[in-house]
């Protein structure tokens, strides 16, 4: 673990709002004292300073260093396997389906695109998104999430818990799963709420439904403003005078004699969040977990995305047919190893219909 | 009637002659000699073709039939995991048992048909020389050149696309190039070729033939400088078009120097064989 030397900070936990971590001196994470209250009143803000950096294995033998891993392997899935029947263990009760109830979302890879074509010749381009290892991990209440609504933690493919802090892999823990490289918070309904550590599946969704995609966009960097917000700039030539990629104008004269706030300038472009609405999902394949989603998603390839139901007006009914409160794999419903589309076109049956 | 009888008594000590000589000999070829012989009726015999020899040559093992994996099966150099070609190459042979997609290479003169919805007989059906294969995966891509009533047609097909109905190789051939895009600048009667263009069989065993024309162009400027080395063009007559001095100047826009970097060396032996393994072993189920 780096040791860190802090002078004075506040070093906000990540996964539960309202709460502050105050360590004191220098010292490993191990020594750290919370204090939750006193939300209104922070220490000093300041720079941490990285004294030194270790990593797990500098002071281990390569034997111990291959056990570790080995038996943090074991371990994993071991805790993948106790929870491969939810249905079994002790699952909280199934409520039904309400006008207006919203269930939990899944956290998926971003594989690539491929073409798809429909039943009457059309091309479209999707996403393949492929569900893996993704878990419940917390329930939070309406007063300890914001207030207003119920919160549900899902976490997406498991990671090395040789890189995370002691509390993170404690945080994991307590559900009884492996730690996780993203961890999303979903907003549902209270009949909508999951026991922590139950698997979630692609089959969660259905094709047809419609889904919004949520990822860190690709950074670009500072940009200027041409590329940032496709302004048109000025002529190359024609006696400008060293002014070609500019704004130009910032907006009217004397009248407000000021720039309005969010006038565009350059700035950082990209890297950060961004959501894609109002996605169709054409295909689900239950084999390999993916989920077929209409055109491009933020984000680079092997990017981890948050995938909810969308929250569109006109496809407020759609959760009405969908599973509720998720699909359990060990309950009584069977599916094919493909889900299509009513209108997608399949590669193994016959030729296209020409309208 | 009697000349007959009397060719016929000919004809018979010859054919018992010719038997003899055969028997000697040791090869037996059977005639229908022996029916002109019998003939009791009076009629002439009616003529009855021999049948052709079938000559078995145990010299030579059958040859194997030649290797192919189709180019779109093996994906460019990239971040993508392994899992989404995976899928992808599942879906491609499913369509593949559907849709019988030939052997071709650039320069080999197909001929597809389409379903279209706005042509007579909902079909629509172009022949022309492949010019181009690109593309990797479902969205692999080739490019149809011909000219129609003088115009210059090129189509660009997606191999993987259900509106396809049949492809057909009317001619297997290889050119001297990868890419035959400079046939736009080409004379127009290396790019004609008759829509009704007789399927020419090829063999199955035997390396692919290689075309080794190299086409005269129109008078410059063409659409690309087809003379530059980055376009590596083997199959233009440039000594009728251009003069020694042009061809040096345009060696100005050479690297040689790509040749030997390492970082853009991609071995894609073993990729391939595996992959042509799988893909053999499903289609073949």
């Amino acid at each position: 673990m780096a040791s860190w030397t802090y002078r004075f900070f506040r070093l906000t936990n990540p996964f539960l709002r309202g709460t502050h971590v105050f360590i004191s001196g220098t010292g490993s994470p191990a020594t750290v004292t919370r204090t939750t209250d006193s939300i209104g009143v922070p220490a000093a803000q300041f720079v941490r300073t990285i004294k030194s950096t270790t990593w797990f294995e500098e002071n281990l033998t390569e034997d111990n260093a291959s056990f570790m891993r080995q038996v943090v392997a074991e371990d994993f899935k071991q805790m993948t396997a106790d929870k491969l029947y939810p249905l079994k263990d002790e699952p909280w009760p199934r409520q039904e389906w309400q006008e207006g109830s919203r269930r939990v979302g899944l956290v998926a890879i971003k594989l690539g695109m491929m073409p798809i074509w429909t039943k009457s010749g059309d091309r479209h381009v999707v996403t393949l998104l492929q569900v893996k290892d993704c878990h419940v991990i917390k329930h939070l209440s309406k007063e300890e999430y914001d207030g207003t609504s119920t919160a549900l933690l899902v976490g997406g493919k498991d990671c090395s818990p040789f890189h995370r802090t002691e509390e993170s892999i404690e945080f994991f823990r307590n559900a009884g799963v492996p730690p996780k490289q993203k961890v999303s918070t979903f907003r549902v309904t209270d009949n909508a709420i999951i026991k922590p550590g139950t698997p979630l599946y692609a089959a969660h969704f259905r094709p047809g439904q419609y889904l919004d995609v949520t990822a860190k966009t690709i950074g670009k960097g500072f940009q200027g403003v041409m590329k940032r917000y496709g302004f048109k700039g000025q002529p190359a030539t024609h006696g400008q005078t060293k002014t070609h990629r500019r704004p130009g104008s910032l907006g009217p004269g004397g009248d407000p004699a000021k720039v309005f706030k969010g006038t565009k300038m350059p700035g950082q472009m990209g890297n950060k969040f961004e959501t894609a609405i109002g996605l169709k999902l054409w295909r689900v394949n239950n084999r390999y977990n993916i989920l077929y989603v209409n055109g491009s998603v933020p984000g680079h390839k092997n990017c981890l995305v948050k995938v909810r139901d969308t929250r569109l007006p006109k496809r407020a009914g759609q959760t009405r047919d969908l599973p509720f409160p998720t699909f359990f794999r060990d309950g009584d419903e069977e599916l094919p190893e493909d889900l299509y589309a009513d209108d997608m076109f399949q590669f193994g049956e016959e030729d296209v219909t020409t309208t | 009637m009697a000349a007959c009888t009397r060719g016929a008594a000919e004809v018979l000590s010859s054919i018992r002659a010719f038997r003899h000589i055969q028997h000697q000999n040791g090869r037996f070829i059977s005639t229908s000699l022996t029916d002109l012989a019998v003939g009791g009726d009076g009629r002439p015999p009616k003529f009855t073709p021999p049948p052709k020899p079938v000559i078995i040559d145990k010299t030579q093992s059958e040859a194997p039939p030649r290797r192919f994996l189709s180019p779109e099966f093996i994906a460019p150099r990239s971040r993508t995991s392994g899992l989404k070609f995976v899928v992808e190459r599942k879906d491609m042979i499913q369509r593949r048992k559907a849709l019988n997609i030939p052997e071709f290479y650039v320069g080999s003169i197909l001929a597809v048909t389409m379903k279209d919805p706005h042509a007579s007989g909902k079909t629509n059906r172009f022949v022309g020389i492949c010019a181009q294969r690109s593309g990797s995966g479902l969205g692999a891509t080739f490019i149809l050149r011909n000219i129609v009533d003088g115009q210059g047609v090129e189509i660009c097909y997606e191999m993987y696309s259900p509106r396809i109905q049949t492809i057909e190789v009317l001619k297997l051939e290889k050119r001297l190039d990868n890419n035959l895009m400079y046939l736009r600048d080409a004379l127009p009667e290396h790019c004609t070729f008759d829509f009704d263009l007789k399927p020419v069989p090829h063999n199955p065993t035997a390396d692919v033939p290689i075309n080794t024309v190299k086409v005269r162009m129109k008078p410059k400027p063409w659409s690309k400088r087809w003379e530059r080395p980055h376009f590596n063009v083997k199959g233009i007559r440039f000594d009728l078009c251009l003069t020694p001095e042009q061809m040096e100047h345009a060696q100005k826009w050479a690297r040689p120097w790509q040749e030997f970097d390492m970082m853009k060396h991609h071995d894609t032996a073993k990729l391939e064989e595996a992959i042509f393994k799988e893909v053999q072993a499903e289609l073949s189920k």
